[in-house]
């Protein structure tokens, strides 16, 4: 576990090292650090766009003294394709290297054009995802521990639920067809275990969402199966 | 007892005390109460606007500031001009200074954030490092003309000559300081360093507000 001076730290020794700009997206943990939602997090986990930028930082970390895992299991999506992250193992935390996506959840456009926070650290560039982001990455998971930090996005932020819905719809073309069930699902729990407040109206559209999303996999005879990220 | 994370989360942006009173539907004392309670806890940040009218610019989170301020804090505190930060910024690896703000403004190509620049020409200390950090981005010659400019408006430091000689010889990817931008006024500036102006002299006179 790091907190948040210590996470400033490893990005400076990064930027530091690195030998060109190099941007990435924070989120998770590591963002909701940077917003003060939260003290510590275990892994820090970034998004990268470009792929010459992971690999610049998956260097400087390996001289760091940070290890590549290898074994990484239980990252699926519904068409079979394995998207695994990179991980970089270190004494006390570890770095969640992704590339354009986050576990089907792709990253796109308006996703950067809702970022509200940059960090720089020399040659490092740390962009933080909005709440809104880093609560619908959190639903493609099954970590327990990512229920407890939705649960505090949406305690501690405004969140903007037209966002969430908009970024469903468009989550099911470009990414993960079953995103609205993964979400609705996800929220739905948080409703009953958390006693978080959703509106009434937000589920009913997420399962207008899911329906109509399950239709046009019917009608076009396609089958789909939903794994969670459970590592 | 208040909530106070409730309260924060309705109060989210820019308040005055009036506005809060109509928000919670207090009595105006009561919201002073409550801007202070706030403020202890450190959701609150103070900014006057026009006539000294005190506005509070809530947050519901307390966000720890580490580092240093990026491009629109700097220019807020230190230009007559204020902007509107579209993010926020915050800068680890060094403490900033006025020569690298200058550059980075004019790199936004937006007109309002490089109007709030010309201030920043009184805070330079090193005439070199501004020529140098601006050659190597290649605005050299906008950097020049921009500096005349302010000149006209506002107190500035005096630019050495050898910086002033560089910055000429210097090389530019576009004239435009601002996309398109152009106008009629400042066209002995803009012939000397043969770039094209953004500003008319009614947008200097903001400085004189």
């Amino acid at each position: 576990m790091i907190n948040l001076e210590e996470q400033i730290s490893l990005f400076k020794i990064i930027g530091s090292q690195l030998s060109k700009k190099v941007e990435c997206i924070a989120i998770g943990g590591s963002a909701m650090m940077f917003y003060g939602a939260k003290t510590t997090t275990k892994d820090v986990d970034l998004v990268f766009l470009k792929k010459d930028d992971l690999e610049a930082v998956k260097k400087v970390l390996f001289n760091s003294g940070f290890d590549e895992r290898k074994n990484i299991k239980g990252v699926f999506r519904e068409d079979e394709e394995i998207i695994k992250p990179v991980m970089m193992d270190g004494k006390e935390t570890r770095f969640d290297l992704f590339l354009n996506e986050v576990i089907g959840f792709i990253v796109h456009n308006e996703l950067i054009e809702r970022i509200k926070e940059l960090h720089d650290f020399g040659n490092l560039r740390v962009k933080t995802a909005s709440p809104e982001d880093i609560l619908m990455m959190k639903a493609c998971t099954e970590r327990e521990k990512d229920r407890d930090d939705a649960a505090e996005i949406i305690k501690k932020f405004n969140i903007d639920w037209e966002v969430i819905l908009s970024e469903t719809s468009k989550q099911t073309k470009i990414g993960i067809a079953a995103f609205p069930i993964l979400l609705y699902d996800f929220l739905t729990e948080l409703k009953e275990n958390y006693k978080i407040d959703v509106q009434k109206n937000v589920i009913k559209d997420l399962l207008k969402i899911a329906e109509k999303m399950i239709e046009e996999l019917k009608r076009k005879d396609k089958l789909i199966r939903v794994t969670k990220y459970k590592s | 007892m208040m909530d106070i994370q409730n309260i924060t989360k309705k109060l989210e942006g820019l308040q005055t005390v009036d506005s809060i009173a109509v928000s919670l539907g207090i009595a105006r004392r009561t919201a002073v109460n409550y801007v202070w309670a706030l403020r202890k806890e450190g959701f609150v940040e103070t900014i006057y606007g026009k006539r000294k009218i005190r506005m509070y610019r809530i947050s519901p989170i307390k966000a720890p500031k580490f580092g240093y301020p990026g491009l629109y804090e700097f220019l807020n505190q230190n230009s007559k001009i204020k902007v509107y930060p579209p993010y926020t910024e915050r800068i680890y690896d060094h403490k900033p200074t006025a020569e690298e703000m200058i550059v980075k403004a004019i790199k936004t190509g937006n007109l309002r954030t490089i109007l709030s620049s010309l201030a920043l020409f009184n805070k330079v200390k090193d005439w070199a490092k501004l020529s140098q950090i601006a050659r190597k981005e290649n605005i050299g010659r906008k950097i020049g003309a921009l500096y005349d400019a302010a000149r006209t408006i506002i107190r500035v430091r005096k630019m050495d000559k050898k910086t002033r000689k560089a910055l000429l010889r210097s090389k530019i990817d576009d004239k435009f300081i601002v996309k398109y931008a152009r106008t009629k006024d400042l066209q002995q500036i803009e012939k000397e360093w043969k770039v094209s102006f953004p500003f008319n002299k009614a947008d200097l006179e903001a400085y004189k507000e």
